[in-house]
């Protein structure tokens, strides 16, 4: 069960095609004088795919593709992903790509990988959708995970053979999908866990990723072979000759630990810089203007007009409090809940919900008042769908409490005999057991012993962990139940309130914890869009993870207000208006809203973790909604640009997206 | 930087869902127990002064959530541990023969400089239950266990009534400041070489 294997490519559909591209002796590709020179500077590319895309949204207008590589410097792996520049760069009609490459110059830098070292890979995960691209995800070994790259004219079984040919490369055991990478582990030391991310940080990795932090080769290496590709424009030559000459060891080092762990954009690289450069200061404070005169539409600051302008000016960082005193538009002032008149109101003679948008905004803006929840909540969770009449969804209620029936009747009639021998069941009957007795018992509808809606919740939670047997049940699930049985004041509905809940934020429990990982990524992409100076502290600090703010997004704030105002936020954040990742966007406000003493005080990882940790229960609820829905106006596309297709609470867009096979685990 | 390091003890408990980290913690720390303790999602840890030979140290005390699908965190949480408590409870046979597991992985993910000399406690917790009737691990197979895997020192423990709690966290302070000095193995970048630095890490050598 524990066997790793090496990864057999026999079975890609798309090596045909790749394999016509490169020459037989190797996977070498050298197609443009360009690439020649880079590699004269010391690198030589291994592999090359253009038309690499990343979807930044569902819309097919907002791809961005580029151009992949892997290449090799020194002993060391490089992974780069570059988009094209605009077709009237020219150099990418040069390389006949130009009409499949649509520019959105807004969105090329944010996920630009300009030199990944190999080493920080922890896995790869490989799809091949039938209906669409095959596309695979990069995982770190800090736990990020970079969005999907898809391969428009295939190769992903190239990319992986080159891989294979110069890095230790194992196919997974729990998914012959997953690659690891660098992973020197005995299989048989992992035992326990099936979660097969970010956990393998082998010795050797760890000692081989600390060599190269001492060398100061990579960051100049990098820079080099950029300047010297055919994406580079005058302006990045400027840039890296600027790298050079203030040549500092000390600097250098840094900058690779905190590119280690970052995703690296231009526009980090240019903030990051400015922390460097302090002692610079020509008090032009070029970037300081445009942030202000950016504010409105947040552009990362990395278009090659802003370069040829700022060529000369070496950017310095903001000053928290000018940044603190930039104009931001405040959320509307919030209202009183939605009340039964006006509810009422939204109804039709036959119960259907004619304006479903100005309820969710009305909603958005005031919550709903509790005597109504109970039928709201089932729209905002879709369990109800807004155009059905009161009959249908009788009906339907109806013919749902007898499916609910069934499926609960499936571990009901295990018998003790029968539970003997399925460990599965009793495990997570265990697990469940245990934690409905820790979730909200200070909430009166749930205190004392023996309270029936304690065992409430637990069928269903056992029911659900039958009905969705792959995801199970996971630790905070009984979290998202509790105000729902709260309010529905009945099983069956409660229980198809939470699968409906459940299809958004399921993958939040991922055995693979990618529904979170996209969450983080797309957090510390908002962060950095919305708060360069802050984004920078949290990278230079090691604290790009964002696991610090990990509770708050696996069970959406639940614990850190009052029982009533969740029940509030959640219909806020469940009307999905402005945003379905309302949520993101109230981390960044929190945030935000701390970052004066975070950055003040130099909070390190630990610190960090125990500052948010006894954040709870003192958040201004309607002040986080406000600033929330302010930073997310401001934001605008290019917040939603930060936010990877798929990320929960999105429904998966491809259907074999959303859960992946969860195998091989005991709960 | 490196002179607060040295005054850090980092210790994490490890352990199955509901075997009472948590509660150990606090009762160790906060001298208080509470039925009421919800499931810990992500990770929290609570601090607390320890005096070890007319030394402060602060014990820096990790409590992490219990369901295996979080482990994956642990690369973040582990880092930098000076020792780890295992801690399962005496009433349920499978948190007992889980500890093997908690052990490798935190063995893979802390990566301890020396594996084989990193130091683990484990704790059998809940002797309170039921008078002691309804435990089904008993002292002399955990015992056998910990000798197994190199002697590691083990306590029964009640964090409701607070039963050797303090007397473990002793072992635990301890075991952890045995870590220590092989955990330094940077230097200071600059001039705390020389200075008082390096003269902690010194008596701190004198100790074991």
């Amino acid at each position: 069960m524990h066997e790793t294997e090496q990864h057999d490519l026999s079975d890609d559909s798309d090596y045909a095609a790749a394999s016509r591209h490169h020459a037989p002796g190797g996977i070498m590709r050298t197609d443009s004088g360009k690439s020649t020179a880079s590699e004269a500077g010391g690198s030589e590319v291994l592999y090359l795919k253009d038309n690499v895309a990343i979807h930044p949204t569902q819309y097919a207008s907002e791809r961005i593709s580029g151009r992949l590589r892997l290449y090799k410097q020194g002993s060391s792996l490089f992974l780069s992903w570059i988009p094209y520049k605009p077709s009237t760069d020219g150099a990418v009609d040069s390389l006949g790509h130009g009409s499949s490459s649509i520019p959105v110059e807004k969105d090329r830098s944010l996920y630009t990988i300009k030199s990944l070292p190999v080493s920080d890979v922890h896995s790869i995960r490989r799809h091949a959708p039938a209906l669409s691209w095959p596309y695979i995800i990069v995982v770190l070994s800090s736990g990020l995970a970079y969005p999907p790259f898809y391969f428009y004219n295939g190769g992903v079984r190239e990319f992986l053979a080159t891989l294979k040919q110069h890095v230790f490369i194992v196919r997974s055991a729990d998914d012959s999908n997953v690659f690891l990478v660098n992973d020197f582990q005995d299989p048989l030391q992992r035992t326990l866990s099936s979660l097969e991310l970010p956990r393998v940080v082998s010795v050797a990795n760890r000692a081989s990723r600390h060599r190269s932090d001492l060398s100061s080769s990579s960051f100049d290496d990098s820079e080099r072979l950029n300047g010297a590709s055919y994406d580079a424009t005058a302006s990045t030559s400027e840039y890296s000759a600027r790298q050079k000459k203030f040549h500092d060891p000390a600097r250098d080092i840094s900058i690779q630990v905190l590119e280690k762990f970052s995703l690296v954009t231009k526009f980090a690289r240019e903030t990051t810089s400015h922390l460097f450069r302090e002692s610079h200061n020509d008090g032009l404070n070029a970037y300081e203007k445009k942030q202000q005169t950016d504010y409105g539409s947040l552009k990362p600051i990395s278009t090659s007009d802003d370069k040829k302008k700022d060529s000369n000016v070496i950017p310095v960082a903001s000053d928290p409090l000018e940044f603190e005193k930039l104009p931001l538009v405040w959320g509307k002032q919030r209202m009183h809940p939605l009340c039964l008149e006006e509810w009422a109101a939204f109804l039709d003679s036959e119960g259907r919900i004619l304006d479903s948008k100005a309820l969710r905004e009305r909603i958005f803006y005031g919550g709903v008042d509790q005597n109504i929840r109970k039928e709201v909540w089932k729209f905002l969770l879709g369990y109800h769908e807004y155009d059905s009449t009161y009959a249908e969804r009788e009906y339907l209620t109806s013919v749902k409490k007898s499916e609910y029936e069934v499926i609960k009747s499936q571990w009901q009639s295990i018998s003790a005999v029968q539970a003997k021998r399925f460990t599965k069941f009793r495990e997570r009957k265990g697990l469940i057991d245990k934690d409905v007795v820790r979730t909200d018992r200070s909430v009166a509808y749930y205190e004392g012993d023996d309270n029936p809606n304690v065992t409430i919740l637990r069928d269903i939670l056992l029911t659900y962990s039958f009905y969705n047997f792959d995801l199970g049940y996971c630790q905070g699930m009984s979290d998202f139940l509790s105000p729902i049985l709260y309010v529905m004041k009945d099983e069956a509905e409660s229980f198809w309130c939470f699968v409906a809940l459940m299809e958004r934020l399921g993958p939040n429990f991922n055995r693979d914890q990618s529904g979170m990982h996209s969450q983080l990524f797309a957090l510390s992409k908002l962060v950095e869009l919305l708060d360069g100076p802050l984004h920078n502290y949290f990278k230079q600090a090691d604290c790009l993870n964002y696991f610090f703010c990990f509770r708050w997004i696996l069970i959406q704030f639940k614990r850190e207000f009052e029982y009533d105002q969740v029940m509030h936020l959640w219909e806020v954040l469940w009307t999905h208006y402005l945003s379905e990742h309302l949520h993101l966007y109230m981390c960044v406000a929190i945030l935000k809203g701390h970052r004066k003493k975070i950055m003040g005080e130099q909070m390190d990882f630990d610190t960090l973790l125990k500052f948010i940790n006894e954040l709870s229960g003192n958040i201004d609820l309607d002040w986080t909604i406000r600033e929330a829905e302010a930073l997310c106006i401001c934001a605008g596309e290019n917040g939603a640009a930060c936010i990877p297709p798929g990320t929960p609470p999105s429904l998966s867009i491809e259907p074999d997206m959303g859960l992946y096979p969860q195998e091989d685990e005991v709960l | 930087m490196a002179s607060r390091r040295r005054m850090l003890l980092k210790v994490i408990i490890l352990g199955d869902s509901g075997v009472g980290k948590t509660s150990l913690m606090n009762q160790y720390v906060n001298k208080k127990f509470s039925n009421q303790y919800k499931a810990t999602i992500g990770a929290d840890f609570l601090t607390k002064e320890v005096q070890i030979d007319d030394r402060l140290f602060t014990l820096q005390i990790w409590d992490t959530a219990g369901q295996e699908r979080f482990q994956s965190l642990g690369v973040a949480f582990y880092r930098g541990a000076d020792c780890c408590v295992l801690v399962y409870d005496v009433n349920v046979m499978k948190s007992f023969d889980n500890l093997n597991n908690w052990r490798e992985e935190f063995l893979l993910q802390a990566s301890p400089s020396d594996p084989e000399n990193f130091p683990f406690i484990v704790l059998g917790n809940k002797i309170d239950i039921d008078g002691g009737n309804s435990r089904v691990v008993s002292e002399k197979k955990a015992k056998a266990w910990c000798a197994s895997k190199g002697n590691i020192p083990y306590f029964e423990t009640s964090a409701k009534e607070g039963l050797n709690v303090e007397a473990a966290f002793q072992c635990i302070a301890m075991n952890a400041l045995k870590n220590e000095p092989e955990e330094d193995i940077y230097l200071p970048d600059t001039i705390d070489v020389a200075g008082g630095g390096r003269q902690l890490q010194r008596s701190s050598g004198c100790e074991c």
